[in-house]
């Protein structure tokens, strides 16, 4: 089983690998998690084990959920946060996101907008997660300044951990980082493409190091890049 | 939206203040209405308590 529960270690549920070649070009994320929104969220029901390790013992009075999706990992940041905010570009995955939070009682204030050009305000948050988001921005440009901005909303002391899917998956071969589409397949058998960076962790570091956030540690971890990082 | 999130959110694109213009609400939430950059003017739906604050190249 992998980590989100149905399907072999080769694969986030949904997924078939296809080389960009044999699949239409990917939309951008927005209209990709409109589409699947539903679909998405029933397969995403836990928050990853190294989110809560982050989380874990961890205080603030504001946490800022950066691709928030379904609001699994908001959950377990609004039991360290005083109030928890979840950004997402996809108007339906909020939805599902304050659906969760209704049902199970967690408060959560969902504002849409984009991971690469932040609507808060400088130092706003304690803590942050930027969880299985980053690789799907292009080109790296976006990336980078997404980046930027998680340093700009961290509040000086603040600690956020960022993740990226990596080289270091078992379902990939390649050693060096790669732009890729993986279709996400509905119940009915549409597939919808979705646009993938594949980070290889000495790149993943270069472009945090590239950006104002400040690293505190980078690891991989279930083929996930991941580091915790300050607001530089 | 609750309206202390006034506090932590600005134009995504300046990154200036906000000032909110309420159409609609409840006795813990801006349901619908307009958030205004004070800077460039720009104007950003609150639709259904979600406030849209897309680019607006990223928005339909």
């Amino acid at each position: 089983m992998d980590r989100d529960g149905r399907r072999g270690r080769d694969g986030p549920p949904g997924c078939d690998p296809k080389p960009a070649r044999e699949t239409p070009p990917a939309r951008d994320p927005r209209t990709t998690y409109d589409r699947i929104a539903a679909h998405f969220s029933a397969t995403r029901e836990y928050a990853w084990p190294e989110v809560e390790a982050f989380l874990d013992g961890r205080r603030g009075d504001r946490g800022l959920d950066v691709g928030c999706g379904n609001g699994r990992h908001a959950e377990v940041l609004a039991g360290c946060a005083e109030r928890t905010v979840g950004l997402d570009v996809s108007r339906e995955l909020l939805e599902e996101a304050r659906r969760r939070a209704d049902e199970r009682g967690f408060a959560f204030e969902p504002v849409h907008g984009d991971a690469a050009r932040l609507p808060f305000a400088a130092d706003a948050f304690d803590l942050a997660v930027y969880v299985a988001t980053l690789h799907h921005l292009r080109p790296r440009s976006a990336r980078v300044s997404s980046l930027d901005e998680l340093a700009r909303v961290l509040a000086p002391g603040g600690r956020g951990l960022v993740s990226a899917w990596s080289t270091e998956h078992g379902r990939f071969e390649a050693d060096e980082g790669f732009d890729t589409t993986i279709d996400w397949t509905l119940p009915g058998g549409e597939t919808v493409p979705r646009y993938y960076h594949i980070y290889d962790p000495e790149e993943f570091r270069a472009d945090l190091d590239a950006s104002d956030l400040s690293v505190v540690e980078t690891f991989v971890s279930s083929g996930n890049c991941y580091a915790v990082v300050g607001g530089g | 939206m609750k309206e202390s999130l006034m506090d932590i959110i600005c134009c995504p694109m300046d990154k200036h203040d906000l000032e909110l213009e309420v159409d609609d609400r409840n006795d813990e939430e801006v349901l619908a209405g307009t958030l205004v950059c004070t800077e460039c003017g720009e104007r950003y739906p609150i639709e259904d308590g979600i406030p849209n604050l897309l680019p607006p190249d990223m928005r339909d």
